[in-house]
């Protein structure tokens, strides 16, 4: 029905305002944010044109200041990124670690974060601010306790360690929290009403209009566990448990850095988390489907 | 949970079969309410809540992490009460964040209308927005470092062509800070743009184009329609990033380390330093509980205006 | 009300779970005493079959040459195993240990900086050698050069064997001097020669400039500095550690230094800490840099360098940063086993062959005497300015837990010099009353 009041509505303006309105944009719009968006994204995108381009020199290249083009193109360090050290496995500990954390918090922060927007229970108060409370806390100051209690579950240096702690996050909750409550009610009373049980409700009704807070949830997630480095550097010793950025320091020594390769390795780490991020913005184009009031 | 019954009718004045369904239902919330945060809680009670415990009993120790910590009750706070150097560095952290927040915010809200169009190469761009959120900080501060390089910088070398002289930027105590906030605004730009994003997805055509057919201006429709709507996202945002904010630390340990001469000394940073270089985790502790305070207190005052301010639809 | 007594009920329960935990898990050791006592160890013999883990954040050459030499030794069959663990950046090495001491399991080995000795003596489980030297005969620890048994030595407890040493020399680039027309340095270099060699040597529309110096604030800034204390003859404490020697003659004439080279001359690149001089000295924009071993292997091929000693005031002083394997207790066997390793190690003619695997210098003096020396010499020409420079090495960094605290009060205080923000005689003072006040409140 809303796809029928939208062409009506459609139909029905007047055609100036209409190309206005529609996001399909009129002939005049698009070329005014180009001029906005194109100097924005060079200005974001600048260090990993830079990263690039140190990837490709050679070691001494690399060690000169200012920064210059190199005189050819060393696609070896990619190579060398790859064989000079146990790349593949970090890279398959971090895959591990990071889907596990992302089902994790999928999972988990849908529910939380469902049941404190949408149910009113006893201590819900408390238990929202005391989720919060644990972001306003350094890591630093609580590394050593999160190390004795993980040590006591037994998975000190491995690969469990590094995702239980993180099967759910404050952010996830919070992020949730919000959006959940954007959503129109009535809906859910009536589904509820009409006999769905409260998941019920929230995986057939609630979860299909939240693609894109659940996309952000799920890269955020990602990236954060893809990209951490303080945790595993105090529970991993063996380097066969050992995720990216730790693997990538290997590159960088307290006195000699190998630039080339240390650049081609985070490039190469980076590379998965852009095509997952390039890969979910299908759930941030808006569709007809998930807007707006039904029936 | 009380047994379902034909108590009283709730006020909506509903005929009496419905109401004992919903009081059911109602009653029925505080069960399924604590299962479906069960999980959450109770990992979040373990991994979070149990080391902020434990961590608390250490602030009123004196403690270098080796030798064990002898008990010295509330000596680290009066100590961290009369500490100039944790006045300064309270003052900056609250200065950055005041600068961090309100920019972020706004920088981000126009990206993301910018970004929330058909327009060709869109994807395109939005990758390129949210780049420096996935860059590790320590490739963000060899960026920045040499964009603000005094004699060899970029940034100085365009200022020259407009007859301004070399500035200092990173090694000049006046200027560092300022240079952080535009180093972490940029790399957490992506982060607040995709949140921004998501919401503007979520926000009904029908309203808008009602608005449109209304007559009312591009401007105004904005303003009216679509600003109110991201009033949810845009109160999570405040409280996060000033949550993250007041807790800076990676971006000032890969570049300035504090300095130049305390000018970028943050709380954070601050009680790094006392644990992990100057051995007094105990007086590290205290400072990072009295900053949790502080946090906490400015929190619930954002939740309280936000509960006041914002609507969520229905 | 309700939400009141529920947090009543949480914070109860918070505070329960702590206390249970504190008692489940012995709380903190009240009764912990400085490692050793002096008396003499009973150590078992090497054996056992067990392993000894060593952490070492190395990389590269290092550790491709940890790894050889760990595999030589387990090939040799002690009755045991040696482990090389890495563990990712040395410059993390006390985190790691700090954390594994408190919450984890500690290994047998441990590489740290020379910097966190002092307060590594605090702990129960560090190692006095001290006893355990002088039981093994042969070991001879005079051997080593008396900059690193300074620096692992605390309170008369010696709580570390040798690892790395280095110290700070000029290393320059030969084409600028010749492009200036300058001789290049020599051993009998003054002040004054140096400060007017960086000034010819600067250029400011080329953005040339003749020395570097790390200005970031951090021990890497006060190191430097201590170097030039010390061709003063100055010193930064006095003989027992109670008070600040700096504000003497020697401190100001020191600080002067480098206020003219870098405010009035303008001659010196500040560096952030992020090692950029490195490169600019490898694209030719700096002449001369004080540095040490580390640095020679990342100078690209195209620059024409030199080595020598400092300048002199007084005399060319210049200072050590040796690192350090630390022993853990876990156990009398264990102790034992990671000994018999580190004595085969770090005995000369390992060591040596370790040091032309490397590049490092040699940690004991009669490793210079040795014959393959030359292979050494051979491989390495810069070295040799550096292997004799290490008796240019006659004073140490004050070994104390306070040193950390100190370091901050005179790098801040270097710095705010060098960027020009304070005349020095001033910086000098108030750093000084800043040292006494951190020495007065003790511990």
């Amino acid at each position: 029905m809303s796809m029928r009041g939208q062409t009506t509505a459609a139909a029905a303006s007047p055609a100036g305002l209409e190309a206005e309105v529609a996001a399909a944009g009129h002939r005049h719009w698009p070329s005014s944010w180009h001029l906005f968006l194109v100097p924005m994204s060079a200005l974001m995108a600048f260090p990993f044109l830079w990263m690039l381009i140190t990837s490709v020199s050679t070691l001494e290249e690399s060690r000169r200041f200012p920064p210059q083009l190199p005189s050819s193109i060393q696609w070896h360090n990619f190579i060398d990124a790859w064989t000079m050290a146990p790349f593949s496995r970090w890279l398959l500990n971090t895959v591990v670690v990071a889907a596990a954390s992302v089902v994790g918090n999928l999972l988990f922060c849908s529910l939380a974060g469902y049941a404190l927007a949408r149910m009113r229970f006893i201590g819900s108060g408390v238990a929202f601010m005391l989720i919060l409370a644990t972001l306003m806390v350094p890591f630093q100051v609580v590394m050593i306790p999160t190390l004795l209690i993980v040590r006591a579950f037994g998975m000190v240096d491995s690969l469990g360690g590094l995702v239980v702690p993180n099967l759910v996050t404050p952010f996830g909750i919070f992020l949730l929290l919000q959006f959940f409550r954007t959503l129109p009610v009535e809906i859910e009373e009536a589904a509820r009403i009409d006999g769905a049980g409260r998941l019920g409700t929230l995986v057939k009704i609630v979860l299909p209009q939240m693609k894109a807070p659940l996309a952000t949830v799920g890269i955020m997630t990602l990236l954060w566990r893809w990209n951490d480095f303080l945790w595993p550097l105090i529970l991993i010793t063996s380097e066969d448990k050992m995720t990216l950025p730790l693997g990538l320091a290997t590159f960088q020594g307290a006195h000699f850095t190998n630039w080339p390769v240390l650049m081609a390795g985070t490039l190469m780490s980076q590379l998965p988390m852009l095509l997952v991020f390039i890969f979910a913005q299908r759930w941030f184009v808006q569709s007809l489907a998930s807007s707006g009031i039904k029936g | 949970m009380g047994a379902p019954s034909d108590g009283p009718v709730p006020a909506g004045g509903t005929p009496a079969g419905r109401a004992s369904r919903w009081e059911r239902l109602l009653a029925s919330d505080h069960l399924s309410g604590w299962i479906f945060t069960s999980p959450a809680m109770i990992l979040i009670a373990v991994f979070g809540l149990l080391p902020i415990a434990w961590s608390i009993v250490l602030s009123f120790q004196q403690n270098d992490l080796l030798s064990g910590g002898t008990w010295i009750g509330f000596d680290n706070y009066t100590r961290l009460m009369q500490d100039p150097v944790f006045a300064h560095s309270v003052r900056l952290t609250v200065f950055y964040t005041l600068l961090f927040v309100p920019i972020s915010i706004a920088l981000a809200l126009l990206c993301a209308v910018a970004l929330n169009r058909k327009l060709r190469c869109i994807r395109l761009y939005r990758t390129a927005i949210f780049l420096p959120v996935v860059a590790s900080t320590v490739a963000e501060a060899i960026l920045f470092n040499w964009l603000l390089d005094k004699d060899f910088g970029i940034v100085n070398a365009i200022l020259a062509k407009f007859g301004i002289p070399a500035q200092s930027f990173f090694q000049d105590p006046s200027q560092a800070l300022y240079c952080i906030v535009g180093m972490t605004v940029w790399g957490w730009l992506g982060f607040s743009v995709i949140i921004y994003l998501a919401a503007l997805q979520g926000i009904p055509k029908e309203l808008v184009e009602a608005a449109a057919i209304d007559g009312a201006s591009r401007w105004r429709i904005f303003r009216r329609v679509e600003l109110p709507l991201l009033g949810p996202t845009t109160l999570f945002l405040v409280v996060y990033l000033s949550i993250n904010a007041l807790q800076l630390f990676d971006e000032i340990y890969v570049t300035t380390k504090g300095g130049p001469l305390n000018a970028t000394l943050v709380v954070v940073y601050y009680l790094y330093q006392e644990a992990f270089q100057f051995f007094e985790a105990g007086y590290a502790t205290a400072i990072a509980y009295v900053l949790f305070i502080g946090i906490l207190v400015l929190t619930v005052v954002q939740l309280l205006i936000g509960r006041r301010f914002v609507h969520y639809r229905s | 009300m309700s939400a009141r007594r529920n947090l009543i009920l949480v914070l109860a329960v918070l505070v329960a779970a702590a206390a249970g935990l504190l008692a489940a898990c012995g709380g903190s050791d009240e009764s912990a005493q400085p490692a050793g006592s002096g008396s003499p160890v009973a150590l078992p013999s090497p054996g056992g079959g067990g392993s000894v883990v060593m952490w070492d954040g190395a990389t590269d050459i290092e550790r491709k040459a940890n790894d050889a030499f760990v595999a030589k030794y387990n090939a040799t069959d002690p009755g045991f195993t040696v482990q090389a663990k890495f563990v990712v950046s040395r410059d993390y090495a006390l985190t790691k240990l700090l954390t594994a001491l408190a919450g984890g399991k500690a290994p047998d080995i441990s590489y740290q900086f020379g910097s966190s000795m002092a307060n590594l003596a605090k702990s129960p489980k560090v190692v006095d050698l001290g006893p355990i030297m002088e039981q093994t005969p042969g070991f001879d620890w005079n051997d080593f050069y008396p900059a690193e048994r300074l620096a692992t030595t605390v309170n008369g407890m010696v709580i570390g064997v040798p690892a790395l040493v280095d110290n700070l020399a000029i290393v320059y680039n030969k084409k600028l001097f010749d492009q200036a027309g300058i001789a290049y340095p020599t051993k009998d270099w003054t002040w004054t020669d140096f400060r007017n060699a960086a000034k010819q040597l600067t250029n400011a529309s080329a953005k040339q400039f003749g020395w570097a110096y790390v200005n970031d604030g951090t021990e890497d800034t006060v190191w430097r500095f201590l170097a030039v204390l010390w061709q003063a003859n100055g010193d930064l404490l006095n003989a027992d550690n109670t008070k600040s020697a700096l504000d003497s003659d020697a401190g100001r004439k020191a600080m002067q230094l480098l206020y003219d080279m870098a405010v009035t001359d303008k001659s010196v690149y500040l560096d952030k800490g992020d090692g950029n001089y490195l490169n600019l000295f490898n694209s030719g924009k700096i002449a001369m840099l004080w540095t040490g071993p580390w640095d020679i292997s990342s100078i690209n091929s195209d620059v024409d360098y030199g080595v020598e000693i400092l300048p002199a005031d007084v005399s060319h002083a210049t200072i050590a940063g040796p690192d350090n394997y630390v022993v853990l207790d876990n156990g009398s066997q264990q102790v034992a086993n990671a000994w018999a390793f580190l004595q085969w190690f770090l005995s000369p003619e390992v060591h040596l062959d370790y040091a032309i695997a490397t590049g490092n210098l040699p940690i004991r003096k009669s490793e210079t005497e040795l014959p393959a020396y030359q292979d050494y010499l051979a491989k390495y020409p810069a070295s040799e300015v550096f292997v004799a420079n290490l008796d240019n090495v006659t004073k140490a960094r004050p070994n104390i837990p306070q040193y950390p605290k100190i370091s901050m009060a005179l790098g801040q205080a270097v710095q705010s010099v060098l960027l020009g923000s304070a005349q020095p005689d001033q910086a000098i003072t108030v750093a000084s009353q800043a040292i006494d006040a951190i020495l007065a409140a003790g511990q």
